[in-house]
């Protein structure tokens, strides 16, 4: 035993001895069976040993091994085959497909699965595509590639997209999936490294994500990060350098456009029209470097396999001054301690520092006036105050005078042990945990930089919140045929606690020296203010699965949960979660054996229930309020107040989302055309809602409860095509396409409406709920067209109109406009989304091509309508604008007060885009070059991300997202940006 | 190893897996059952004495509010009166032109969080008449906490009533998770006479409670005058005269006293000083700017120097200072004056006037922003002595009128004023009221409609003021569609 830890230490060390016996050298080819084509990167091992290789770009490998060995050669979707040396030195090996290549194994909650078997809707994602795009965040780069994920990115370094699977299914819950990394679970991706993932799966419907009941209303994507193999010792390097640049900018109106445009609005010479133009955005933005590179190393032994790797990343924001690296690594370790015992661990950290930048400064530098200069003559920063025009910020001075860093550490891991006995039954415990910091600290020196932006006294801020989770799960599971039946039974446990904890603290009067001096023990002590939050909550489940077939041919996957979560009351805790799917394969039937049309031919049907506990803890507890405006003076002396300003529903359940699938899969021409395609319903019902409260109530805040009903419909498409026409010629096209149509069922309250989307100006909603239209949709008066005169005004239901302003649509003609008149004019919810993912390859030249889009979509253009004042205008608003009678009966004039503010159809657009996601064009250095490097495979690649968008938006960018109830209102977005990268992918 | 794995054992295994699936719901209810983290639970509340002063606190606290005292307020009670336009430069805050001009609609978001502002002030009061009689503690401060929430409750209804006319008439707090009935959650509008008779009888209750003045720590407080002279003015605005007429006689009876010098009254020195009766008290709170949120002064200060120039003083107010009148000089900001405290007004401030009443001088800290220390002056004696001279003049009580109207003149360094024509003393005691509170308290808009003569004067300043409309503002729009209709609409709009 002791012989045996050692060994495996030195294992871990990577310096296993190879046991010396009769050494020969072996070489070889692997080829396809049938057709003959070499096959790139196949696995070839000794068994029983850690020794291995993989074939080069011609399918040829060398091996040392005993002569009277055995050779292991794998080769994904193809049989893995095991050949004995014989004392032979050449070994070619053929592999044959893999059964219609359908065996591919995908990843199911808490276990894993045979394609063909799958009787749900699951879509898979190889850590290979993955890694080719350059996102730095996994979730982002599966954008068009799965039918049924909607993905919107957001460009700023180390944020988090936005993800929908099947449509927003939650209001006040959060519509965001469950991601599970190697059975941890997590909020989100960003700490992971997108090359450490071997593979993501996505868990569509009901049936497949039941397993994880209260957690899965809104999905579950599954990411397994890559394991060390037996017999295959690899070092790996990839590295990439680029640029980023903006693409799509919106042009601004220059200072004479600025000075006619506040002329016209206001109706008198208030600008001159002479002013230098000050181009905001090409202030604030510069093309941005970012470099990244990854070690990875992996391998093992039948004993114990590893993989381990390195990453860093230095991304600089397109906003000058903004800075994001991350330092990531995995160390991942399994130990084959008997036959039937096994144990493991991995363990992903991840750092990040960034140097921020103000979270308004998009906003700044589109409202700035272009009059205003970045310095005055005497080198004062330009201050909007010179010009009468209204308060407007220096955005240079806000990049000058903003200085915050922020940082974080993460660590998630996860440690089993499995046991396999009486031969069928495996037990298997895991606890996962995750653990995390963030800090940042923000410095506003006392200063004077124009009138609107000044502090009579610094203020230094430091802020430090922590979480962390774990989570023990236990499963038993029992694997057995009998003959024609194929039976396994899962049973298992959960258990889960979270926690969170933020302390942030302030004082005045820290003077600056340099960031060393920057605590808060340096500053004012009567000026301290400390603010602390915190959450916790705590989850509990058991549940079970039978996954049968028949002959392979008829299959049965039945799922039940019995969840609790903290967050309800305990009277309404605990509630079931079942499912079924039931799946036939036609092709494995008698009468199909004679047909040569379908290779694979699938239809499965699925039902199931989820829960959704994705929302705030504690919401049916009432709080007090405690907030220092509710504090009285007297005397000049603070007293603290607090009283009851909110009300909470007495009751409290689970928001359940029952949905069905159906789906077909089917496979021709030798499974080099495959096609799937799912149809599915999924119903949101006591959906938690957060209300309106009646004003006379005098509350504050929303009452939230069970208060709606959602339904998500849908078709999701997907075809792939793959023709390897000779060794060096071979092209795959994949192409997706979803659809989903959303409605509001029901709402607590009936036919009124619930408005949000609440724009910061005149107390306008732009967006309502209403039963029987997409949740979220936008709502306003349509614009017939624009006054021309002033007699079109007399004659009209607008007598207190100017000409110029918008000519609203009188919808029920009682020659008033008011709210009555007021329909849906847009639906924020995507008509549909698609994918085409395209890879060709010439001899050592590889290509690939990726496009993706989204369709049927609305934008609010919220930039455009909300205005205090005297802000710029887009040069397409300048240029199209009504400036007397018969410029535009389309575009208002400049003038955008009053009724012209009022949520209208002309600020709704469309927000359809396609773009060009990936380019990539590789070349592998010929093979025996690279061998002569000692290497086994030497990759350089250019790789063009984002370079096109092509909308029509104008905006800067169509990608908006938001919360369900209020999405698709663009008010401030990072713009889009384009990554041009060269880089190296090197195998030792 | 595996040989070591004896069938028994084997067995012992599986139990144990299934025991160890099982094992975990032994302690599950516990697990399950988390305090709410960080949140101060409501039922703990309104168990202690120190809970019901706390209660209290937040009442005063709220007078602080954007909603309540800054943008919502001054629109409605000062924008749209012949004292002042809106300010600022053409198209700051454009929303603000519509309460210029008088053109303001039902779906004007600065309406509906003036009433929903008013509610929120009216919610905090009715817990505290809801809870505190609940809570064992010292007797006469129960009852004198309560008289507090009496007139805070009464002073929103005021705003309320002035404002829309009738409204929804809520005196309970809504009790959580929604049992009561529809009527209760949802009333629908009380008539005007409703509101005024729940004011009156709140300050009424309030004014035999409250003392005439606290020890020093508790500066700030309502007093037994505040309560009387606010119950004066209701009574004001509905016209009885002998109430106004003895109400104030009563507060003349407390001992405060007319500032010798106007201008001190609004200096950071004059505040709660012998002329004051109730302030709202604003004060920069070093190290927590959440608790220094008034943005009274901020709004209104000069704009490029100060704060951001809204409430402009018209010509017309500038105007209406009879020859040598100080308070001119008080009330009025002008570009490129020297104030008494130093500051020089710049030349190019975007407005020639501003508000001096919101001034504060440049010595004064503005770590939270400017203004913040600016006390707001709600209730002071002079309004007093112009009630009473009102109501006297009404009874036909023309020398009392004429004392006590005279006491303000000469303050101001003016003349007796000796008529005893009682439409003309009428006129005068008007004059003299708009030019004593200007730009103070937001009577002027509300006083021209209760004379009767808003139309008039304010058409004359180019205000599109509609006789049978113009009287009230709009119900809320988003308010009357949260009620499902049950609201309904002020007449023209």
């Amino acid at each position: 035993m002791k012989k045996n830890i050692l060994l495996l230490l030195m294992c871990l060390l990577s310096v296993c001895p190879l046991f010396a016996q009769d050494m020969i050298t072996i070489s070889g080819q692997v080829t396809d069976s049938t057709s003959g084509q070499p096959l790139i990167g196949a696995g070839v091992a000794v068994l029983g040993t850690s020794s291995g290789t993989q074939t080069d770009v011609n399918g040829n490998y060398t091996i040392s091994a005993p002569a009277d060995g055995t050779l292991v050669v794998d080769y994904l979707g193809y049989e893995r085959r095991q050949v004995p040396i014989n004392g032979q030195t050449t070994v070619n090996v053929a592999l044959t497909i893999s059964a219609q290549q359908l065996e591919q194994v995908v990843v199911v909650g808490y276990g894993t699965q045979e394609k063909r078997d799958v009787t749900g809707s699951i879509s898979s994602v190889k850590g290979e595509e993955i890694a080719r795009q350059s996102s730095q965040n996994a979730v982002s780069a599966l954008q068009g590639k799965v039918a049924g994920v909607s993905i919107t990115n957001s460009g700023a370094p180390g944020a988090a997209p936005q993800i929908r699977i099947r449509g927003a299914g939650s209001a006040l819950g959060s519509s965001d999936p469950l991601y599970v990394v190697d059975g941890t679970f997590v909020d989100n991706l960003s700490f992971l490294n997108p090359a450490d993932i071997a593979s993501i799966e996505i868990l569509k419907d009901a049936s497949s994500a039941a397993i994880y009941g209260v957690r899965a209303a809104n999905g579950v994507v599954l990411v397994t990060t890559k394991r060390g193999q037996a017999g295959e010792q690899r070092i790996n390097y990839n590295g990439y350098v680029g640029v980023q640049r903006v693409t799509n900018k919106l042009e601004m109106a220059n200072a004479q456009q600025y000075a006619t445009l506040i002329n016209e609005k206001n109706g008198s010479e208030l600008i001159r029209s002479d002013f230098p133009t000050t181009d905001w955005f090409d202030q604030i933005l510069q093309t941005a470097m970012i470099h990244n590179h990854q070690v990875t190393a992996s391998g093992g032994s039948e004993k114990v396999t590893y993989s381990a790797s390195a990453g860093y990343l230095n991304q600089e924001g397109i906003v000058k001054g903004n800075d994001y690296k991350r330092i990531t690594a995995r160390l991942q370790t399994d130990f084959n301690i008997t036959d039937n015992i096994k144990v493991g661990y991995n363990g992903i950290f991840n750092n990040y520092n960034s140097t921020d930048i103000p979270g308004d400064i998009f906003y700044q530098a589109f409202v700035a006036p272009p009059i205003i200069p970045v310095r005055k003559a005497n080198g004062n920063y330009g201050d909007s105050f010179d010009f009468n025009v209204g308060n407007f910020a220096n955005p240079q001075a806000s990049l000058d005078w903003y200085n915050q860093e922020s940082n974080g550490q993460q660590l998630t891991g996860n440690a089993f042990g499995e046991v396999k006995f009486l031969k069928d039954f495996t037990f298997r415990t895991s606890l996962g945990i995750n653990y995390g910091i963030n800090e940042y600290r923000n410095f506003r020196s006392q200063d004077s930089l124009t009138s609107v932006q000044y502090a009579s006294r610094s203020l230094l801020t430091q802020s430090r919140s922590k979480f962390s989770s774990w989570l023990w799960e236990n499963t038993l599971t029992y694997d057995k045929t009998f003959g024609d039946h194929d039976i396994t039974l899962l049973l298992g446990t959960s258990s889960q606690e979270n926690k969170s904890e933020g302390l942030t603290g302030s004082v005045n009067d820290v003077e600056y020296r340099s960031a060393a001096n920057l605590y808060l023990d340096l500053g004012d002590p009567s000026t301290f203010n400390i603010s602390n939050d915190a959450d916790r909550y705590t989850f509990l489940s058991y549940f079970g699965r039978v996954n049968y077939s028949y002959q392979d041919k008829y299959l049965l996957t039945a799922t039940l949960r019995y969840d609790a979560s903290s967050k309800f009351p305990s009277s309404d805790r605990w509630e079931y979660f079942p499912s079924i799917g039931l799946g036939w394969r036609v092709t494995e039937e008698d009468f199909m054996q004679n047909q040569s049309i379908f290779d694979n031919l699938k239809v499965r049907a699925s039902w199931g229930k989820l829960g959704n506990n994705n929302i705030p803890s504690s919401i049916f507890v009432l709080p007090v309020s405690t907030s220092s405006r509710y504090g009285a003076i007297f005397n000049g002396v603070f007293y603290p107040g607090r009283n009851i300003t909110e009300t909470v529903t007495s009751s409290l359940f689970w928001e359940v989302i029952k949905e069905t699938d159906l789906g077909l899969e089917m496979g021709f021409l030798n499974n080099r055309l495959t096609v799937e395609a799912d149809w599915y319903n999924k119903k949101t019902e006591n959906a938690i809602f957060g209300l309106t409260n009646l004003g006379s109530l005098g509350l504050t805040g929303e009452i939230r409860g069970n208060y709606a009903t959602f339904q998500n419909r849908g078709l999701e498409l997907s075809a792939g095509w793959t023709n390897d026409i000779s060794a060096d010629i071979g092209y795959n096209i994949g192409f997706n396409m979803s659809f989903n149509n959303n409605e509001v069922k029901d709402i607590e309250t009936g036919n009124n409406a619930f408005y949000s989307g609440n724009l910061p100006v005149g107390g306008y909603q732009v967006s309502i709920t209403r039963i029987g239209d997409p949740i979220g949709s936008f709502y306003g008066y349509e614009v017939a067209g624009i006054f021309q005169d002033e007699q079109e005004v007399a004659g009209s239901a607008q007598p207190a109109a100017a000409p110029g302003d918008f000519r609203y649509r009188d919808l029920n003609d009682d020659g008033v406009i008011d709210q009555r008149d007021k329909t849906i004019i847009g639906n924020p919810n995507p008509g549909f989304v698609y994918g085409i993912n395209t890879g060709f390859r010439y001899r050592n030249f590889d290509l690939q091509l990726d496009i993706q889009g989204v369709g049927d979509v609305d934008i609010y253009n919220g930039n455009r309508n909300v205005r205090y004042g005297n802000e710029n205008f887009s040069v397409d608003f300048f240029n199209n604008r009504w400036h007397g009678a018969n410029t535009s009966n389309a575009y208002p004039s400049a003038d955008l007060t009053g009724s012209n503010l009022d949520p209208n159809d002309f600020y709704v657009e469309s927000g359809d885009y396609i773009r060009i996601r990936n380019l990539q064009i590789g070349y592998n250095l010929p093979t025996s070059l690279v061998n002569s490097w000692k290497m086994q495979n030497f990759r350089i690649y250019l790789n063009a991300q984002n370079p096109v968008t092509w909308f029509d938006y104008n905006g800067f960018s169509p990608e908006v997202g938001g919360s369900p109830i209020s999405q698709g209102i663009d008010r401030n977005v990072y713009p889009l940006s384009a990554t041009y990268n060269l880089g190296v992918n090197v195998t030792f | 190893m595996k040989k070591i794995l004896t069938n028994t054992k084997r067995n012992a295994l599986l139990l144990f897996s299934i025991l160890a699936l099982a094992g975990i719901a032994s302690c599950s209810e516990d697990f399950l059952n988390v305090d709410p983290e960080d949140v101060a639970v409501g039922e703990d509340f309104y168990v202690t004495e120190d809970q019901a002063i706390l209660a209290v606190n937040s009442m005063y606290g709220n007078l602080r509010e954007f909603n309540t005292i800054a943008f919502g307020w001054l629109a409605l009670t000062t924008i749209t009166s012949d004292n002042a336009s809106k300010g600022s430069v053409p198209g700051d805050a454009g929303f603000l032109d519509n309460f210029d001009n008088l053109t303001f609609t039902a779906t004007e978001g600065t309406i509906n969080a003036y009433w929903i502002a008013q509610y929120q002030g009216i919610n905090l009061a009715n817990q505290v008449l809801t809870n505190v009689p609940l809570i064992d503690m010292d007797e006469t401060l129960q009852n004198r906490l309560l008289a507090e929430a009496k007139f805070f409750r009464a002073f929103h209804y005021f705003n309320l009533v002035r404002a829309f006319g009738g409204v929804p008439l809520r005196t309970q707090v809504p009790v959580p998770g929604e049992q009561e009935s529809p009527e209760n959650l949802n009333p629908p509008r009380a008539s005007k006479e409703e509101v005024y008779e729940q004011i009156v009888a709140d300050l009424t209750d309030a004014a035999q409670v409250l003392p005439v003045s606290y020890s020093a720590t508790d500066l700030g407080r309502i007093t037994k005058g505040a309560a009387l002279t606010m119950l004066a003015k209701v009574q004001l605005y509905q016209e009885n005269w002998q109430e106004v007429l003895d109400l104030t006689a009563q507060v003349m009876g407390i001992g405060y006293s007319l500032t010798p010098n106007y201008h001190d009254i609004f200096t950071i020195a004059g505040e709660n000083n012998s002329e004051s009766i109730f302030e709202i008290q604003a004060q920069t709170i070093p190290g927590d700017c959440e608790a220094s949120n008034s943005q009274w002064a901020e709004v209104q200060g000069v704009r490029g120097q100060f704060g951001w120039g809204f409430v402009e003083p018209t010509e017309d107010l500038v105007n209406a200072f009879e020859e040598g009148d100080e308070r001119l000089d008080a009330t009025i900001l002008f570009r490129g004056e020297v104030t008494p405290e130093g500051d020089k007004i710049i030349e190019t401030a975007s407005n020639p006037r501003y508000n001096q009443k919101a001034y504060v001088p440049s010595s004064v800290t503005n770590e939270c922003g400017y203004g913040k220390d600016q006390n707001i002056r709600i209730l002071r004696y002079a309004e007093v002595l112009l009630m009473h001279a009102e109501a006297a003049n009404e009874l036909g009580m023309t020398q009392e009128a004429l004392d006590a109207l005279n006491l303000v003149r000469n303050r101001a360094d003016l003349p007796d004023v000796e008529t005893t024509d009682q439409a003309e003393l009428r006129d005068i005691i008007w004059h003299e009221r708009r030019v004593e509170l200007a730009l103070e308290n937001g009577d002027r808009f509300f006083d021209l409609v209760r004379q009767g003569r808003a139309g008039e004067v304010l058409r004359a300043q180019g205000k599109n003021f509609v006789d049978g409309k113009n009287e009230v503002f709009p119900i809320p729009l988003q308010q009357i569609t949260l009620s499902g209709g049950t609201l309904t609409q002020n007449p023209g709009y």
